[in-house]
């Protein structure tokens, strides 16, 4: 047996910018070296950064952790989004949320992103083993 | 223990502000116990500028790992959550303690996804003034004990005008679950 848990989370790419323009730490907090590093290299960062902040929120709410605490937390850098071979973004987690997948015991996991020049959209599907029943 | 020169009252109104600010929401409609989930409609973003805002307003770090990641990572894995996602007895018990009786919905079994929706202003506002009350005993610089609070936010020192260093919230929660082990072994 398999279980299927999915996540979508939708940005308002205005919104998120008025957030990571007006927080000197938000940006050293919530991305990692990499994600920065990436981001930073294309054409507009900002359109980058709000998809890789939807495909975090949406790795949280598949992940069942929700809003993570309701603060500055961690988790949002130890969920990473990464750059396959072929360019296709990839998930890793590490820390908390490493922890909460292998507690449910995660095997896979894919993630989407997409936008516009106004959102940004991203949905998550982690498939876990379902310990129980198999 | 309450060290801090800075009141709860005025703790409480800047966190008002920040909602206000971030949330448009109207202040008449703001109330200690109002969850800024359910009642004020915060979502992820609106609680990062608030944090944000109350870090700078009073030149303090708030904690970066929730209290139930501090859990597990001081009493082992599973001592918080399950391997469904559901909050344990022990975790229900030990947040009870730290939030008293505001937190009514809490029970063990629920969702860890439900309890950011236990925030509330209040909780929010006592986060901050457990960091507030870690102020030292006196200034690292001159070793007066004069703190005084600069435009009632800013805790400096009423001698040489050295700003305080205050602990940061992760160890706060982490000195809080080793002292109430230590009384209540409740792991
Ligand atoms: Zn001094």
């Amino acid at each position: 047996m398999m279980r299927i848990y999915q996540g979508v989370d939708i940005v308002e790419i205005s919104r998120f910018n008025k957030t990571f323009l007006k927080n000197e730490r938000f940006v050293n907090d919530i991305f990692s070296e990499k994600e920065r590093t990436y981001c930073e290299t294309k054409k507009n960062p900002q359109i980058h950064f709000a998809g890789r902040f939807a495909a975090k929120e949406a790795s949280l709410k598949a992940l069942g952790i929700g809003m993570s605490g309701a603060g500055i937390d961690n988790t949002f850098r130890e969920i990473e989004v990464i750059q396959g071979k072929s360019g296709k973004p990839l998930l890793s987690f590490s820390g908390w949320p490493e922890k909460i997948s292998n507690k449910r015991n995660i095997i896979q996991f894919t993630v989407s992103i997409s936008h516009s020049d106004s959102y940004a959209v991203a949905t998550v599907i982690l498939a876990g083993q379902d310990v129980y029943n198999s | 223990m309450n060290k801090s020169v800075i009141t709860e009252e005025t703790v409480l109104q800047e966190l008002k502000k920040a909602i206000v600010e971030t949330l448009n929401a109207d202040e008449s409609s703001i109330q200690p116990e109002s969850s800024l989930i359910n009642d004020l409609g915060a979502e992820s973003l609106d609680f990062l500028d608030i944090n944000y805002r109350l870090e700078q307003a009073f030149g303090i770090k708030m904690a970066r790992h929730f209290v139930l990641e501090h859990i597990e990572e001081m009493y082992g894995e599973g001592s918080a959550i399950d391997d469904n996602g559901q909050l344990t007895e022990k975790a229900v018990t030990l947040l009870k303690i730290r939030f008293g009786d505001k937190m009514k919905d809490l029970e063990p079994g629920m969702d860890m996804d439900e309890v950011p929706a236990l925030v509330t202003v209040q909780s929010l506002a006592e986060g901050v003034m457990d960091i507030l009350n870690s102020v030292p005993e006196s200034c690292e610089k001159c070793g007066k004990s004069d703190w005084q609070a600069e435009e009632g936010v800013r805790t400096k020192c009423g001698s040489c005008g050295e700003p305080a260093v205050f602990r940061n919230g992760d160890d706060l929660i982490k000195a809080w679950l080793t002292k109430v082990q230590e009384e209540k072994k409740i792991f």
